[in-house]
């Protein structure tokens, strides 16, 4: 389930499928059910990720030499699903995985599997729109990205296009350097609001539980990814869980 | 002139990069297709490249080796002599005065063997840009003498260490730093890869190539030449060299992609032949690339830096499919047999990324008759290869020499401190 509008802020994190391994994203999946997180998404290793900073990118390339695929990815979705129904599994992926393996017949499996989202931050809103009757019928989420300097007849497109929640860049660049959340971002919020009812998902540089702080009552969702994979490689996936508890302790609700 | 439709050639192509990348190639692509139907911008163009590049490069008949071969008389069409070294310039000179209008001050670019990387560094020192260079990490040590004179021109190039550090990391890079620069900066691709209009905008500057061998084989040969041959990489000196020639079915195109050490997984950069690249959607289009079954793009190996890239140009993975250009592949062995028989009975130099349409034209034109013509694109000149040849052909003195460099540049280091 996706929040609803206005909601209280929720905090999606993350999973890179293979990193560190395959039994690990099982176990550090139930550590961040556990200490408050609602969404997760796996992401599918890729060689290439462009989108992704130097964090993810170790990692992604971390979790090919141990495993990491589209069909590791399914693999896990099917069992964290069902092991966890109180959360949101959402796929992520750059699109060539997901296009090799078929996307018609990936999307029915990711379905089927439980997986409510999909994010895929290399296809943009013109390739995406033919396959909207699709994903209404599957019930899978498209999440499109937003950014600083999307215009705005483009932010309309993509609100239209998007289901579940849209996806807010919080600045420019990749994933992994601090963002400030100023006026400039509020009316940055403001504009996509004017075009969707759909909750705000916001990401690119959320790092702390004062990111968090700052943007409760803005935004649903807080895309915590980067520095709890960092987390992740520096203290394992037992020490990151408790470090992703205290941090949501902290934020004010 | 070669036109994609809405940024598709067949199915290949298209723009597939995040969000945060749109506006700047939208504001790319308006600009272009307005300055492309406007004769005196081509004018313009064509008047920068003679003044600063030396353009038109002649086309250079190869009388001896084409007695000593006793098939086809072969020409060399002479991109080695353009300034820097190799076609690379056209594309870049072409991008400068895009970037002039655009009024951005920072250039970047992703860079193989180093010549698009050097060709970016001195447009950027002639227009007053910073430039920032991107190059895998063993690319650089491949290429070094490049990388030095793209300091010395000013130019920053980031060594990147991520994936298998060759030229696909290094284009993932630079897409990186054009996220977070893209209002200040503009990317200088080098090749005919990447998302609409890159493609469609390098085939554009690289035309003159074609055009300038149509004329020139008009007058020199009094017809059309029988074959083109070119080395392919990303592809920009084979579409460069055959667009002028589609509409023209008696003219053979022929691609020579590098066949590495064997046709084996991780040992070449052949993606045109069938059971090589597989289609597939990565570094923002739609092409033919070397991956696995779960899409992860593959390792590739050439001997040529320039040529070790794991996708292929959407334009001519197209006319692969079409049937259009006839894809070929010369092994790492072959190009060094190749490289040294120009050198040896012609005097040229060539750069080992050319020395794949060398052997492959070489090839194909024993197979032709004294009557037909054959041309070769000499896409650059080999002096940015004096290490890897040296390699290729190993000897005591070279060896000898390098030691003695090293003391001496060691000695001249601890006496200046690097100032």
């Amino acid at each position: 389930m996706f929040p609803k509008q206005y909601e209280a802020l929720q905090v999606m994190s993350h999973a890179v499928v293979g990193f560190p391994n395959l039994d690990e994203n099982e176990k550090a999946i139930a550590g961040l059910v556990k200490s408050g997180v609602k969404l997760i998404e796996l992401q599918v290793p890729f060689s290439d990720p462009v989108a992704d900073g130097h964090t993810l990118v170790n990692a992604c390339h971390d979790a090919l030499k141990h495993g990491g695929s589209v069909r590791a990815t399914l693999a896990l979705a099917e069992k964290v699903c069902a092991k966890h129904p109180e959360a949101t599994f959402i796929l992520m992926s750059y699109l060539n995985p997901l296009y090799r393996y078929g996307l018609q017949a990936l999307f029915e499996k990711a379905a089927s599997v439980g997986i409510e989202g999909l994010i895929i931050p290399d296809w943009p809103v013109e390739e995406i729109e033919p396959w909207l009757p699709t994903f209404d019928e599957l019930g899978l989420s498209p999440i499109l990205m937003v950014t600083p300097n999307t215009p705005l007849e483009r932010i309309e497109r993509i609100a239209k296009a998007s289901r579940g929640m849209i996806y807010v860049v919080s600045r420019m660049g990749v994933t992994g350097h601090q963002t400030q959340w100023g006026e400039d971002f509020q009316s940055y919020l403001d504009r996509i609001r004017q075009y969707t009812d759909l909750p705000l998902a916001v990401g690119f540089g959320v790092r702390s539980a004062d990111d968090l702080n700052a943007l409760a009552g803005k935004t649903e969702v807080a895309a915590f990814c980067s520095k709890y994979i960092e987390w992740q490689r520096n203290d394992g996936s037992d020490v990151a869980a408790e470090k992703m508890e205290a941090m949501i302790g902290e934020v004010s609700a | 002139m070669i036109r994609s439709d809405n940024g598709y050639f067949g199915e290949f192509g298209g723009r597939f990069v995040p969000e945060i990348l749109l506006p700047a190639l939208t504001q790319l692509e308006d600009l272009f297709f307005q300055l492309r139907d406007e004769p005196s911008f081509w004018q313009e163009y064509l008047t920068l490249t003679q003044e600063y590049s030396g353009r038109p490069t002649p086309l250079t008949p190869l009388r001896r080796l084409s007695r000593q071969l006793g098939g086809a008389q072969i020409w060399l069409k002479r991109e080695d002599l353009n300034h820097s070294g190799a076609h690379k310039i056209n594309n870049v000179l072409g991008q400068g005065l895009l970037v002039q209008r655009m009024g951005k001050k920072r250039v970047i670019a992703e860079t193989g063997a180093g010549q698009h990387g050097l060709a970016t560094a001195i447009m950027a020192a002639r227009l007053g840009l910073e430039a920032t260079i991107y190059m895998g990490d063993e690319d650089i040590e491949r290429q070094y003498s490049n990388v030095f004179w793209m300091r010395q021109l000013g130019a920053d190039v980031v060594a990147v260490t991520t994936g298998s550090r060759t030229l696909k990391d290094a284009l993932d890079e630079a897409l990186r730093d054009w996220a977070a620069s893209v209002e200040t900066t503009h990317y200088v691709l080098g090749t005919v890869c990447g998302p609409a209009p890159f493609p469609e905008m390098v085939a554009y500057f690289q035309s003159v190539i074609g055009e300038e061998i149509r004329q020139q084989a008009l007058q020199q040969m009094d017809r059309l030449p029988h074959a083109i041959v070119a080395c392919v990489g990303g592809g920009s000196n084979a579409i460069g060299a055959f667009g002028a020639f589609l509409d023209d079915p008696e003219v053979e195109l022929v691609g020579v992609e590098a066949g590495g050490r064997s046709l084996d997984e991780g040992q070449h950069s052949v993606r045109l032949l069938k059971g090589t690249g597989e289609t597939g959607i990565a570094q923002g289009y739609k092409t033919l690339f070397l991956q696995n079954d779960d899409g992860q793009l593959g390792d590739t190996h050439s001997i040529a830096a320039g040529l070790d890239y794991v996708g292929v140009s959407p334009i001519l993975a197209y006319l692969t499919q079409t049937g259009r250009v006839i894809p070929d592949s010369a092994s790492d062995a072959e190009v060094l047999e190749a490289f040294s028989l120009l050198m040896k009975v012609e005097g040229i130099i060539p750069a080992l990324e050319s020395a794949h349409g060398l052997a492959g034209g070489f090839k194909r034109a024993k197979a032709m008759q004294p009557d037909q013509n054959l041309v070769i694109n000499l896409s650059g000149r080999g002096d940015k290869d004096i290490f890897n040849i040296a390699r290729a052909f190993p000897q005591a003195e070279w060896t000898g020499f390098l030691q003695r460099e090293a003391l001496r540049s060691k000695e001249l280091l601890a006496e200046t401190g690097g100032q």
